[in-house]
């Protein structure tokens, strides 16, 4: 694969008129998006709107029908590409946690830096740690997925993504899933990534969250992206009517 | 002048090797109640045969038995005297005592005719050994000559378990339990008793046949497993095949077409070996099944949690999705160890030596029921705690992961199977949102490059 400058002025993710079909339905219809380093964008808007289909575009868990995705300097839509290369570096964290039941925290974490980055064990062991602590999990390192309420489990799942150094990270609904009493132990986690300047990019509903810590908001409507700017504008004052029948039922 | 002076040779000569009575056949009974042996020390029924030659007739007869034989009660010699198949009607007296038995013929046995001596009850010695009959006849004129040795017989000595069928012989108890019909065929005493070690090493060998014959079938299930979810088209469609085709033929024809196919294209293997190729063959599609619906049971988010975080198909597959599903077909796949443990009796039908097959045999020698009876027990020695293991593994699934996800359900099989594999209940995670569990229904590992290429 191609080399990765580290160039701040290139977008970490660029998106060119993406277009993704399920079947003969037209989910993405069209989208521009260019995320630069250390950017938190959110990406808001009612179910169906294609929000999660563009996410999971960027890490290839869902294939374009057309466009191009760059990240960095790797064109992923290229079929050469080896997309396992692009994924090292492309963290996402799911709805559904999605953990390795079978492993401990600590296991979770500590799978793909054994596997994928071929760390030894000592090291893949001590990263573990040293993540689950910046979670705020070091006391349940060794408990299993099942013994872990839902937001603990969520936050495993950010550890172990953390843990691979990702360049950007995709959050996908991360929240959803969540008694609103584990919500907020999540957001502080997420809260921290940004300010600790981590790119960012987030389908949330949290209106709050995006509000406070987006740098950018951009709302989808029908797989286009209807208006963008930074969370002040778009919610206080949207220009389209679509987007203010959104906020207006959200908020 | 004549009687006198053969009366003299006769007394003064020892009596010479005998030319005119040769012995044909010597052979006990076996007392033994499993097997066809000859036990020592215990009552069994001596026959000996010999012809009279030509210009020879006999008189009397001593039999003399084997130092150490003894007489159980009733003990009695018979005699029968045949001219080729026709059984003559002559007389006779007879003695018999712990060392020898006299035969004396009311009129001469002439030459050509056939002396049947039956010694009942007779006990050959305890201890094991060839043993042979000697003795003496007199013949026409007086004259005592000896007999020339008999054939062997072989003798073992008797076991614990023979001595303890022996002794429930005799015992009041068991004469009262066998006196009902039901009891003396299905559920005898002396056969059971006989029944428990004579089963052992068939047990063992059906063990043995199941012990290799599954961890076989594990991996070629494994393989057809992935084969069935290969990318391509083509594959899936033989590996449909192969699981089809076993599946929906019987066995006991798939054993039948190896044990009788593959001796006529010139390939001749051990019967025993043939017996766990079979077995593992067949059992393979079934596994094939099992570990296809434990794979794909897994969610969906495995396989993206796994992608995402950069891991390839093949180590998706080793480090995630196997060790859940492994977790997830144990119950699945210990029934089905079951269901090929008692499928090993079928290869009796073709001879291998298994326990169905030990069984059969000493029903065949015994005409009781008593040995299939054990046999069952045998059988039940291992499927009945394993069917308690599975239960028990289940239990602890459902309490160590049953938040995450489904339990396998079964591929559809025979109709006795265990029961207990379909009582799980299917637990869905509270938190868990629906959209998420469209799940493995049609998964082909990863959309854009699945792990197949490598498993193809």
């Amino acid at each position: 694969m191609t080399s990765m400058i580290n160039s701040s002025e290139q977008p970490v993710v660029r998106i060119i008129d993406l277009h993704k079909y399920f079947g003969s339905l037209e989910v993405l219809k069209g989208v521009d998006i260019e995320v630069s380093r250390g950017e938190v964008v959110t990406i808001l808007g009612p179910s169906g709107s294609g929000k999660s289909t563009l996410l999971r575009c960027i890490n290839l868990l869902e294939k374009p029908t057309e466009g191009e995705i760059w990240f960095e300097d790797t064109c992923i839509t290229d079929p050469k590409t080896n997309i396992n290369k692009v994924r090292e570096h492309v963290g996402m964290v799911f709805q559904s946690f999605n953990l390795f039941p079978h492993l401990s925290a600590k296991g979770n974490v500590m799978l793909a830096l054994r596997k994928v980055q071929k760390r030894s064990r000592e090291e893949a062991e001590a990263i573990a740690l040293e993540q689950l602590a910046k979670v705020g999990l070091s006391d349940r390192a060794e408990y299993m997925p099942s013994q872990l309420s839902g937001g603990q489990q969520q936050r495993v799942a950010i550890a172990r993504s953390l843990a691979m150094d990702p360049h950007v990270m995709l959050f996908d609904e991360v929240t959803s899933a969540l008694d609103p009493e584990l919500v907020r132990g999540v957001l502080d986690v997420m809260r921290q990534l940004a300010q600790g300047g981590m790119t960012m990019i987030v389908v949330t509903h949290e209106m709050g969250f995006a509000r406070d810590v987006a740098d950018r908001a951009v709302f989808m409507d029908e797989g286009v992206i209807v208006e963008q700017g930074t969370p002040e504008a778009v919610f206080d004052h949207p220009k389209h009517d679509r987007t203010k029948d959104f906020l207006g039922h959200i908020i | 002048m004549v009687a006198v002076l053969s009366l003299l040779v006769s007394f003064m000569a020892p009596p010479t090797q005998a030319q005119g009575l040769t012995v044909k056949k010597t052979t006990a009974t076996s007392n033994q109640i499993t097997g066809n042996q000859i036990i020592g020390g215990v009552p069994t029924r001596i026959t000996w045969e010999a012809t009279v030659d030509r210009n020879e007739a006999v008189k009397q007869i001593t039999l003399v038995f084997p130092e150490g034989s003894s007489l159980g009660e009733h003990a009695n010699t018979k005699a029968t005297v045949l001219e080729g198949t026709i059984r003559l009607d002559t007389k006779f007296t007879s003695t018999i005592s712990n060392t020898q038995t006299v035969v004396v013929f009311d009129e001469l046995v002439e030459s050509d005719l056939l002396i049947r001596l039956e010694m009942f009850y007779v006990a050959l010695p305890e201890a094991s050994g060839e043993y042979t009959l000697t003795g003496s006849y007199i013949d026409a004129t007086g004259r005592e000559i000896k007999l020339e040795e008999s054939q062997t017989i072989s003798v073992i000595a008797a076991t614990t378990v023979d001595q303890i069928t022996q002794w429930m012989d005799d015992q009041p108890w068991v004469e009262a339990w066998n006196s009902v019909l039901f009891l003396k065929i299905f559920l005898n005493p002396q056969y059971l008793v006989a029944s428990v070690p004579a089963l052992f090493f068939g047990w063992l060998r059906s063990l043995g046949l199941v012990l290799v014959g599954f961890p076989l079938a594990i991996p070629i299930g494994l393989g057809i497993s992935f084969l069935r979810m290969a990318r391509f088209g083509v594959i899936r469609f033989f590996a449909a095949i192969y699981v089809n085709v076993i599946r929906g033929t019987p066995l006991f024809l798939q054993i039948y077409i190896a044990f009788f196919g593959l001796p006529l294209l010139g390939v001749s293997l051990d019967s025993y070996v043939l017996g766990i190729i079979v077995l593992a063959v067949n059992s393979s599609a079934y596994l094939a099944e099992i570990f296809r619906a434990g794979i794909q049971s897994i969610h969906k988010g495995q396989f993206e949690g796994s992608a995402s975080l950069g891991m390839n198909p093949v180590q998706t597959m080793f480090h995630v999705i196997l060790p859940q599903t492994i977790r997830r077909v144990i119950p699945t796949a210990t029934s089905e160890f079951i269901l090929l443990y008692k499928d090993t009796a079928r290869l009796a039908a073709v001879g291998v030596m298994e326990q169905m097959m030990f069984a059969k045999s000493l029903v065949a020698s015994s005409g009781n029921m008593t040995p299939y009876i054990v046999s069952a027990g045998y059988y039940l020695l291992v499927t009945l705690p394993l069917t308690k293991i599975i239960a028990e593994f289940e239990k602890k699934l459902a309490a160590a992961e049953g938040s995450t996800e489904a339990p396998v359900k079964k591929p559809k099989r025979r109709l006795f199977g265990i029961g207990s594999i379909e009582t799980l209940i299917p637990q869905k995670k509270p938190d868990e949102p629906l959209e998420n569990s469209r799940s493995a229904k049609k998964l082909r590992l990863d959309e854009e490059e699945g792990p197949h290429d490598k498993h193809d």
